[in-house]
């Protein structure tokens, strides 16, 4: 054996439990991933669904979880499979050439997926493309690589998993070896997740050292994302002359102060606000229902859409859209306080857009403008 | 390399592969290039092919370095737990230094980044420690007491 890989780990049978443990985590991010671009991007054919109220925080936070959970076993089995990488010759035919190629975007994808997840968290930006984006398609290059690479790896996984695998050669280390080293593994798994989930797991959160966020630190008890600040809001916020307008596809348009919103009937409603880097907390909301608005500007129906505007004057997220069942839930409200206080300006005062089941950057502060369409 | 790598790759599971996989590897890079204002596909080409090249050019050769060294004088019975306890530090300190080093600071925001991340860390890594020191003594006395006595 060449030099630095004498280890008897570097076995078929290490790679592929390895292997399973990565398909699960890479699974998992895959399909949390996928559905909260449904619920931010969402495509002609799919109403992204109100209900349950708290399912986004659990997908996104099992999302950068199991993120988190993939990086140890990640480069504890690339160093499993090292020795194939100065394999010589290094293909023995074309097809065995284009298995070795597509690892190139399989590694290559994989680690950019896990490095540029962790730095958005950290909300280091060491690049120029925009996060989301390019983490969404390089998401789909990598899992469609990844079918290629489980298909051309299935018969050998499942014969080096067997008690007597009819290739002897693809079991070198011993049950302790392996034993100690993929519990190794899972150890450091575990702990990074521990060192990371209690952003949205409050009761880890203690042990939780290295979580972006505290659940009840904050304005309010609540974390922040965007500041009235780093939205350049401070001054239209706070000024005088606020005006809600209701406008669009409606038999009454509106122009309401912040006093004539307190006038309306009021309704309180527990929502969390969850983020896409994985934290999240839950808070008690209380304003005027989307839909008892859009009564009052003589909306019909319940097939309306709504464009919900921020005070913010650019930026990606300075407006969201309310699907017609998100519109009409009963807890989907305009919010002007939070926790039993008039919102904090970070908070989005005067009024923010809060509903069940929506990602943190859709949940629009500084409102100033509804569109029914 | 003096002994032959097993065969692993299944001729037929390749071609299965190939054929459901492909298609989804086109959708991801039609996306990329439909969306170029937002992907810039030439920079994001280099990190996805530059970190597989730091990966398996750099930072796992480094591993194999670090083990090979350390090996020779870490007991062969502790070795396991001591081979945990790097791989975990490893981790956990490359996640810690973006916020250790602040790279994603807001003054505006107090509520982000609420922790000192370098004690943070600090006692993350004296509680990997202590895990490994306490599994390292206990499989030595395990290893002392098989050894027949005489």
């Amino acid at each position: 054996m060449s030099p630095g890989y004498e280890s008897s780990l570097h076995e078929t049978r290490t790679a592929a439990w390895l292997g399973m443990a990565l398909g699960v985590t890479f699974g998992l991010c895959f399909f949390t991933g996928v559905w909260s671009h449904l619920a931010q991007d969402p495509p002609s054919w799919f109403e992204y669904p109100a209900r349950p109220a708290g399912l986004y925080r659990i997908t996104q936070g099992v999302h950068v979880a199991s993120g988190f959970a993939a990086i140890p076993l990640l480069l504890a089995k690339l160093w499993v499979v090292h020795p194939r990488f100065v394999e010589w010759p290094p293909a023995r035919s074309v097809l065995h050439a284009v298995e070795r190629l597509a690892l190139l975007p399989l590694v290559g994808g994989s680690l950019f997926q896990l490095f540029s997840g962790t730095a958005n968290v950290a909300r280091w930006y060491p690049w120029s493309f925009f996060f989301p984006r390019a983490h969404f398609w390089v998401a789909w290059v990598t899992i469609g690589v990844l079918v290629v690479h489980v298909g051309a790896k299935s018969v050998a996984t499942r014969d080096a998993l067997r008690r007597a695998p009819r290739d002897p050669a693809s079991v070198t280390a011993s049950p302790q070896e392996r034993r100690a080293f993929l519990g190794g593994v899972a150890a450091a798994s575990i702990g990074l997740v521990t060192a990371t989930v209690g952003g949205t797991f409050a009761v880890l959160s203690p042990l939780s050292v290295l979580a972006q966020r505290r659940p009840g630190v904050g304005p309010q008890g609540l974390p922040v994302n965007k500041t009235a600040a780093g939205a350049r809001v401070t001054e239209t916020a706070v000024d005088p002359g606020y005006r809600l307008e209701v406008v669009g596809r409606i038999a009454t348009p509106l122009r309401l102060s912040l006093a004539d919103l307190r006038d309306l009937p009021q309704h309180d409603a527990e929502l969390p606000i969850a983020c896409v880097e994985g934290w999240s907390t839950s808070a008690r909301w209380r304003g005027v229902r989307a839909r008892d608005l859009l009564a009052l500007a003589g909306v019909e129906g319940d097939d309306t859409e709504v464009l919900v505007e921020s005070l913010q004057p650019t930026g990606r997220y300075r407006a969201s859209t309310l699907n017609p069942d998100q519109a009409t839930d009963h807890d989907t409200l305009f919010a002007l306080e939070l926790n039993g206080e008039p919102l904090h300006i970070d908070h989005g005062f005067p009024v923010r857009l809060v509903g069940p089941n929506r990602p943190g950057v859709l949940q629009t502060k500084w409102v100033s403008r509804v569109t029914v369409r | 390399m003096s002994q032959r790598l097993p065969e692993t790759t299944s001729r037929t599971g390749l071609l299965v592969g190939l054929a459901l996989g492909v298609p989804v590897v086109a959708y991801g890079l039609r996306g990329t290039v439909v969306d170029a204002d937002d992907t810039h596909p030439a920079e994001l080409a280099r990190w996805v092919v530059g970190l597989a090249v730091i990966n398996d050019l750099l930072v796992i050769p480094a591993a194999i370095l670090v083990a090979w060294s350390l090996r020779r004088v870490v007991p062969t019975t502790v070795w396991p737990p001591v081979r945990a306890g790097l791989l975990c530090s490893a981790v956990l300190t490359a996640v810690a230094v973006p916020l250790i080093a602040g790279l994603g600071n807001d003054p505006h925001n107090p509520s982000l980044f609420p922790r000192n991340y370098a004690t943070g860390l600090t006692a993350a890594l004296t509680v990997v420690w202590v895990a490994v020191v306490a599994l390292a003594a206990a499989l030595r006395r395990r290893v002392r007491q098989q050894r027949p006595s005489g």
